[in-house]
C-alpha cells in the first residue's frame, strides 16, 4: 500500500479515525468552553460567550464591590524593591542641604544619642516612605508631622538618599558579641511570628523594611509597642502590626536591646 | 512416531488454550483495577477538590492598599444582602492579613484572597480548600462550613525565609453569633 493510498480520505481507517479524532475535539470544546462553564450557577455567566471566555481564561476586573473606606490615613506609599536604589549625587547634594534641619534631632552625621532614629545609611525607601506617612497623616508625631508637612516628594527623596549615602555609624552601646535572641533567628512559628531577621536584614531584606542596628533601644521598643496596641498603622496592610500584637513584652525588651548593640 | 507427534499437538494445544485462558482473565483484572483507580480519582475530584477557579481576576500586587477590595479598612468577613458572606484576606510576607479569619456555620461562604508580594499557599484545615495566592491573581472559593470550631490556616507554599512563621486562624461560630457581630461592624475579623 503506497503512502497515497495510506493518507486519502478513499482509505476507510483513516478517514474514521480522523473523523473520530475530530468529533472527540469538537465534543470536548464543548463540554469544556460551554457546558460546564454553565453548569456552576456561582459564575453568574451571561452567556455561552462569556461562558467561552471565562473558561479560556480571559481575565476579569474584579467586580465592582463597595469597599469599606478606612476610618484613618493609611500609608500611600507604593513599595517595591527598585524603589531609591539608584545614587544619584545631584540628589544626594540637595538632600546634604535639606538634612541640615534635621540634624538637631537626628545628629549631622545621621547619627544621635537622642533616642530618635538613626538616620546614616539608612535604606532610602525606608527613610522616603516614613516621611511621606508623615506628610500624609499615616504616621503622626508631634515633632515630624511638622517637618514633614511642607516637604515636596522630591525633598523626600533627595534626603532619604543622602542619609542613604552616609556610611553607618554603630551606637555607643555596640556590642557585637551579643548572642541574638531567639525571635530575631527563629521567630516564634506557633504564634505566627517569623523572624526578624527574615525582614530586616541579616537573613534576607524585605523591600520597606528598615535596617535596625544601632537604633535606639528605647526608639524600637516604642514603635514596637505602639505596632502592638495599634497607634501606629503606616505599616501596609498591617505587616508591622500583625507581627507584634503576637509578640510578649520580654521579647519586645530583647529585640530592643539587641538591634542596638547591633553595627 | 505420528500418536507421539499427536500427542505432543495435543497437549501443546491445550497449554495455548489455558495460556490464552490466564491471560484474557489478568488483562480483564487490570483493566478493571484501571476503571476503579480512574473512577476514584474522578469522584473524589469531583466532589472533594477544591474546583479550579472559573473566571481569572487580576489586581495590581503593589498597589492592593490603595484602592479596590484588598484595602485594609474592606479585610475580613462581610454579610451579603443575599445572607452569604464574603471573606476577603491578603497574605504577605509573612502573615495573613487578617490574621484571623470569623465566619458563620452552615451559610454558603466566597473567600476572595490574594497575595501582596510573592506566591503564598492558602490552606484551610479540615477542609477542602487548598489553592495558591499568586501576585496579580484574585483567588476566589466557595465554602460553607459545617460546624462552629477553630481550624488554622498555614501558608502552605514555601514564600520565604520567615515562611515557617506564616500562618492565620478560621473561627467558625453559629449563625446567630455570626448576625450578632455584623449588626454593629460592617467587616468581621477575630483579630484580638
Amino acid at each position: 500500500m503506497s503512502e497515497d493510498e495510506l493518507y486519502s480520505p478513499r482509505n476507510p481507517w483513516f478517514s474514521i479515525s480522523v473523523g473520530v479524532t475530530a468529533a472527540i475535539a469538537v465534543l470536548s470544546a464543548i463540554v469544556g468552553l460551554i457546558w460546564l462553564p454553565l453548569l456552576q450557577p456561582d459564575l453568574k455567566l451571561s452567556g455561552i460567550w462569556d461562558a467561552i471566555c471565562s473558561a479560556a481564561g480571559v481575565p476579569n476586573l474584579p467586580r465592582p464591590a463597595a469597599a469599606v473606606p478606612p476610618t484613618f490615613k493609611t500609608s500611600n506609599v507604593v513599595v517595591t524593591p527598585e524603589m531609591l536604589t539608584r545614587q544619584d549625587q545631584v540628589s544626594i547634594g540637595r538632600g546634604a542641604t535639606l538634612a541640615q534641619r534635621c540634624a538637631i534631632c537626628h545628629g549631622p552625621q545621621g547619627v544621635s544619642d537622642a533616642n530618635s532614629p538613626n538616620l546614616a545609611g539608612q535604606y532610602a525607601a525606608v527613610t522616603y516612605k516614613e516621611l511621606n506617612d508623615f506628610k500624609t497623616g499615616a504616621r503622626v508625631n508631634v515633632v515630624m508631622s511638622p517637618f514633614a508637612a511642607n516637604m515636596t516628594d522630591q525633598d523626600m527623596r533627595d534626603v532619604a538618599l543622602y542619609y542613604a549615602y552616609l556610611p553607618r555609624v554603630p551606637s555607643s552601646q555596640l556590642n557585637p558579641g551579643l548572642p541574638p535572641p531567639a525571635i530575631v533567628v527563629t521567630g516564634a512559628p506557633l504564634r505566627n511570628i517569623p523572624p526578624c531577621g527574615s525582614c530586616h536584614g541579616e537573613i534576607d531584606i524585605k523591600a520597606g523594611s528598615p535596617w535596625l542596628g544601632g537604633q535606639s533601644a528605647v526608639y524600637i521598643k516604642a514603635q514596637l509597642q505602639a505596632f502592638a496596641a495599634g497607634t501606629r498603622r503606616n505599616d501596609i496592610s498591617e505587616q508591622m502590626r500583625n507581627i507584634a500584637r503576637q509578640m510578649t513584652a520580654e521579647e519586645i525588651d530583647q529585640v530592643a536591646r539587641y538591634y542596638e548593640a547591633q553595627p | 512416531m505420528t500418536s507421539e507427534t499427536d500427542h505432543s499437538h495435543d497437549e501443546h494445544g491445550l497449554g495455548e488454550a489455558v495460556a490464552a485462558r490466564i491471560e484474557r482473565r489478568w488483562a480483564t483484572l487490570s483493566v478493571v483495577i484501571i476503571c476503579v483507580l480512574v473512577g476514584l480519582a474522578a469522584f473524589f475530584g469531583i466532589y472533594h477538590a477544591t474546583m479550579p477557579q472559573g473566571r481569572v481576576e487580576t489586581a495590581d500586587p503593589t498597589t492592593l492598599h490603595l484602592s479596590g477590595e484588598f484595602v485594609e479598612s474592606n479585610l475580613g468577613s462581610a454579610l451579603e444582602a443575599d445572607g452569604s458572606v464574603t471573606v476577603r484576606a491578603i497574605g504577605q510576607q509573612y502573615s495573613f492579613t487578617p490574621q484571623c479569619l470569623v465566619v458563620p456555620a452552615e451559610t454558603p461562604i466566597t473567600i476572595r484572597a490574594t497575595s501582596a508580594d510573592v506566591v503564598h499557599g492558602f490552606l484551610i484545615e479540615g477542609t477542602n480548600i487548598n489553592t495558591m495566592l499568586v501576585p496579580g491573581y484574585v483567588s476566589d472559593l466557595p465554602i460553607r462550613f459545617n460546624a462552629p470550631g477553630e481550624h488554622v490556616m498555614p501558608c502552605q507554599e514555601f514564600c520565604g525565609i520567615g515562611h515557617q512563621g506564616m500562618w492565620g486562624k478560621v473561627k467558625v461560630v453559629d449563625q446567630t453569633a455570626f448576625r450578632n457581630m455584623a449588626a454593629s461592624k460592617r467587616r468581621l475579623t477575630c483579630v484580638d
